[in-house]
């Protein structure tokens, strides 16, 4: 298939979350990614339906995300839609690079979600919808 | 997700965690880590049949880890396959919490 248009919907609880991994894996299955790359899929798709969960949404079930997945000039796009206030994931990450934290107490256990978004995304992008968010993460096809 | 403790030498408490550690894995962990943080001094958190770590799983380590190392115990992690290590590694938890592919090593930092 040269431009899959494949549809997920969920509902805006933790719990549902786990409900996607198996539409990933066959997404991969079909256009044959590595397992790292796999691991890749999985975790940005898991940061960023938490962060439209958690942040969102604030942790309120009962509203919508709907994800496509689409095949773009040989990238893997998975495209998260909400309708919750504006929220854009793809702020820069905290400064990464300069200074080591200091102790553990200082390591804050939350706020690594965006980070690792940044780190194992493919591309990136978010766009506010005239209700809604759209998050759009990409994976070069092997 | 499974969680099984194992005591070794020199007071050390080995957490052997099994499976995707994502939220669900998280959730499914997150009380029995807390009450091995409560009891523990030293704490070797062996990652090595972890497949899957996400931010969620992160959570389940470093703040049983803070609790430890509040009342002036340990942690270390053990073995993680190299997708866990680069997490653990972009999330700059190893450079607080200290990474070994090798026991005895993880065993002398502990003790």
């Amino acid at each position: 298939m040269d431009n899959p248009q494949d549809r997920f919907e969920l509902d805006s609880q933790l719990t549902e979350l786990s409900r996607v991994q198996p539409w990933i894996e066959a997404l991969a299955d079909r256009y044959g990614f590595s397992e790292d790359a796999r691991f890749a899929m999985q975790l940005c798709v898991e940061e960023a339906l938490a962060n439209v969960v958690l942040h969102g949404y604030r942790s309120e079930a009962g509203h919508p995300i709907v994800m496509r997945a689409s095949l773009s000039e040989g990238t893997l796009v998975f495209a998260i839609d909400d309708k919750a206030p504006p929220f854009a994931p793809t702020e820069p990450a905290p400064p990464n690079g300069a200074t080591k934290p200091a102790s553990l107490e200082s390591i804050e256990p939350g706020g690594n979600g965006i980070r690792l978004l940044h780190r194992f995304a493919g591309s990136l992008r978010y766009e506010r919808l005239p209700d809604g968010n759209r998050l759009t993460i990409g994976f070069p096809v092997p | 997700m499974t969680i099984s403790t194992e005591s070794m030498d020199g007071g050390i408490t080995r957490v052997l965690l099994d499976g995707r550690l994502d939220i669900q894995g998280a959730a499914a962990v997150d009380l029995r880590m807390n009450v091995l943080a409560g009891s523990s001094k030293f704490l070797l958190i062996d990652l090595s049949k972890v497949s899957f770590l996400g931010s969620m799983g992160l959570r389940s380590i470093i703040i049983p880890a803070q609790a430890v190392s509040r009342r002036g115990g340990k942690v270390a992690l053990f073995s993680p396959v190299p997708m866990v290590e680069e997490v653990l590694k972009a999330s700059r938890v190893d450079e607080i919490i200290p990474i070994f592919h090798d026991l005895d090593a993880a065993v002398a930092a502990l003790c």
